[in-house]
């Protein structure tokens, strides 16, 4: 890669950070939005469908033609688009409350921390391998205007090769989010759910790092894209046993780090009323809201790129396994451009991959009851902890002899 | 400078999972429960004495309003009460309809429960689907006496009017619509991990526990009692049905809802019983213009969905409205159970046991 100057780095650092930000304001609200229909699917309901009626009004005309032709308007279900922004706007110019006793500055950096930390994770995320595109070195007005130009515009915010420690670091700050904003509530049930929280998140924080070091076990990397790149092709059959439980143990970790059902113990609704943002209200309480989706994506993205391939078809290590069996017994059949467009890497397969993981967060969410505090802490501790370490071992062994 | 100490919290009146306005002083050792204390009366409108000064068919309309979510049974308790201290003989026909009814309002009434039980513990979606269910049991309520919660829906000596056309068919289609649902519950609850562990061995309350402090209802027969009113002392028309009164031992929260559900098959039974055998005949007993009482005293039991109610009223001679009224509501004696049933437990089991309490405050506070 070419030297660059202080100023050209800070620009591509802005032009990737406006990006990755846009794509997060769109990823969250849609899976906000995909929650609260796939949840009213689950529930027979219609989820929301409202607001759409003024501000689209091409949906409402469809809509009305498609009645009128004697057909349920199916554009009718996503209708509540627009509600996402309302709801935003709502949080915003809602008043502010603070409690009267709560500790004013934790109780106003709280929300902002766990925002920060759930946003920054994004900064190691590798979004594609190659360079998105290029600025080019001068613009064609008039003339041709020199500006800095010919540099390359990466799909990673933060290249590197400590990626994996970055994003468990940030991670782990998330929780002081929330437990320096139960704390400052000065509220009984906000001290409970930031309690409970503190000792959940710490709990579950190590069975998720173990599970990852399978991969980086197995790969020999903790460069975010080449561990995804290795896990998928370069493993033998038996690491496939191994990169299967970890992908387990990650998710189910997974559920409890972002506080989703069933391990939801911090909010705990019935029991809790809302547990650590009892107090919060208006955007503060929105951003502990946002965290939340955006710790989800984030789950989401880690596992799918680590456990499942990435941007490649197949799951657990099976890609390169599958292509070079294909490639001993069956040599024609890799020359087919059918198979070969199938088994190139897409980032179709990639954002499918995230999709079907956020929904199997919420259709968790639509059939599971609550965990019992308790009983979180013992599913951590007692089979989470062992099998994981079972597993490195396994992993270990793998890495060594095979 | 560190030291430790227990915290008190108050759990209601403003909670989402008190179900109304109870309020539990709970002391915490960290989230173990040290103490409970149930305070009540943030619903009290004083049912007992308005009813006194008001005629006695006035006061069903305050019966609707105790227990809101199984008004009909209520109704049935007071309307029969009137006619034991009258001595009034009611039609078959209109025997068989308040029967049907009654059971009717007992799927109601666990169908609310087991939503609100189920989201108390997490587990949304119950919730919806036993609303689902619930809504179409109130459509038979409205097609019957127009009204949906509170249904006014017994008279004394009867009933005020039949049933309406197709009123057999609607009912038969809702029952056809609950055992589905209900098989749908149990395939999101039974024999889910989670809620066995959240409901296996919690909140247990022993059968001699329940007798010392006047426990009825599910919670009873969950403990191993076969205590039902409906076999003990038969009112309506219940001498003529079959059903069974199911029984567990185990007597915790678990135990509680195979019960409870087992209740709402037999009450799907019964009602099948009373459409099948519905008598020709008046549903209206003759009355005098105006009742005026003699001297006398009657107390009369039914069971509720949540237990025992009954009315206790005193008539005085040539009175028009009762003397002394006095209803014992079994959410009332019920909840007085709660602090043994939690002592010790985790905060989330207190949710867990008043959610299988089926509280319901209007008629605790009445």
């Amino acid at each position: 890669m070419q030297e660059m100057t202080l100023l050209q780095t800070l620009l591509i650092a802005t032009i990737q950070v406006i990006l990755v930000v846009t794509f997060v304001f769109i990823v969250v609200p849609l899976t906000i939005f995909a929650e609260r229909k796939v949840i009213g699917f689950l529930q027979q309901r219609l989820g929301s469908t409202r607001i759409a009626g003024k501000l689209v009004g091409i949906t409402a005309l469809q809509n009305r033609a498609m009645w009128a032709m004697g057909k349920f308007p199916i554009l009718h279900y996503f209708r509540g688009i627009p509600g996402l922004a309302g709801d935003i706007c709502k949080l915003l110019f809602k008043e502010d409350v603070k409690p009267a006793k709560a500790d004013r500055l934790v109780y106003l950096i709280a929300p902002a921390i766990a925002m920060v930390a759930a946003v920054m994770t994004y900064s190691v995320i590798c979004f594609h391998p190659d360079p998105l595109f290029t600025i080019p070195a001068s613009l064609p007005i008039i003339g041709e205007i020199p500006i800095i130009g010919g540099l390359p515009v990466s799909g990673v915010i933060a290249e590197v090769n400590v990626g994996l420690l970055i994003l468990l670091g940030f991670a782990s700050v998330g929780v002081y989010g929330i437990v320096l904003g139960a704390w400052a509530s000065n509220s009984k049930y906000s001290l409970l759910g930031g309690l409970r929280s503190a000792a959940q998140m710490v709990s579950y924080e190590v069975p998720l790092t173990i599970s990852l070091l399978v991969p980086v076990v197995l790969s020999g990397s903790i460069n975010f894209y080449e561990m995804g790149q290795l896990t998928t092709l370069e493993m033998s059959p038996w690491a496939v046993p191994s990169l299967f439980v970890g992908f387990f143990v990650y998710m189910t970790c997974g559920f409890a780090e972002t506080n989703r059902l069933p391990f939801d113990m911090p909010e705990a609704e019935s029991e809790l009323i809302a547990g650590f943002h009892t107090e919060y209200s208006g955007m503060r309480f929105g951003l502990f809201y946002l965290a939340e989706y955006i710790n989800m994506s984030v789950v989401a993205a880690i596992a799918s790129s680590f456990f499942l391939g990435g941007p490649w078809l197949l799951p657990f290590g099976l890609q390169g396994i599958a292509w070079d069996f294909m490639a001993t017994h069956a040599p024609s059949l890799v020359e087919l451009w059918l198979v070969k467009w199938i088994m190139a890497p897409h980032w179709f397969y990639f954002v499918g991959k995230i999709f079907t993981l956020l929904f199997v967060f919420i259709w968790v969410r639509g059939s599971w009851p609550r965990y019992r505090y308790d009983q979180v802490m013992a599913v951590a501790w007692k089979y989470l902890i062992p099998l994981t370490l079972v597993n490195l071992v396994a992993a270990g062994l793998v890495r060594y002899f095979a | 400078m560190f030291k430790s100490q227990e915290m008190e919290i108050n759990m209601g009146p403003q909670h989402p999972s008190t179900h109304g306005v109870l309020r539990l002083k709970l002391r915490l050792d960290g989230e173990t429960v040290k103490h409970c204390y149930p305070v009540i009366g943030y619903l009290h409108r004083g049912v007992e004495k308005i009813c006194e000064n008001k005629a006695f068919f006035q006061g069903q309309v305050w019966t609707d309003r105790m227990d809101y979510c199984s008004a009909i049974s209520n109704n049935l308790g007071w309307a029969e009460a009137i006619e034991k201290l009258f001595g009034i003989t009611v039609p078959r026909r209109a025997r068989y309809l308040r029967t049907m009814l009654n059971e009717l309002n007992r799927l109601n009434s666990h169908l609310l429960w087991l939503a609100t039980h189920a989201m108390d513990i997490g587990a949304l979606t119950v919730f919806l689907y036993c609303f689902r269910d619930r809504e179409k049991v109130l459509d038979v309520f409205e097609a019957f006496c127009g009204s949906r919660l509170t249904t006014s829906a017994m008279r004394i000596g009867g009933l005020l009017e039949d049933i309406p056309e197709g009123f057999e068919k609607m009912v038969k289609d809702t029952l056809t619509d609950i055992r589905e649902g209900m098989l749908e519950y149990e395939t999101l609850l039974s024999e889910n991990r989670i809620w066995l562990k959240r409901t296996v061995g919690i909140a247990r309350l022993s059968a001699d526990d329940c007798l010392a402090y006047g426990v009825t209802g599910p919670l009873l027969r969950a403990a191993g009692v076969a205590y039902d009113i409906r076999k003990a002392h038969p009112y309506a028309a219940y001498d003529e049905m079959k059903f069974e009164v199911p029984t567990k031992t185990e007597a915790d929260t678990y135990a509680r809802y195979l019960v409870r559900l087992e209740e709402m098959r037999q009450s799907i039974s019964i009602v099948e019983q009373c459409l099948g055998g519905l008598p020709e005949g008046p549903i209206m007993a003759k009355l005098p213009k105006t009742l005026k009482s003699e001297v006398g005293e009657v107390y009369h039991p039914t069971e509720a969905p949540k237990g025992e109610i009954g009315y206790y009223l005193v008539s005085e001679k040539g009175g028009v409205n009762p003397y002394r009224f006095h209803i014992r509501t079994p959410g009332f004696l019920n909840l007085q159970a709660i602090p043994l049933m939690v002592q010790d437990a985790l905060v989330a089991d207190v949710i867990a046991a008043i959610g299988t309490l089926d509280v319901v405050l209007g008629e605790i506070d009445r």
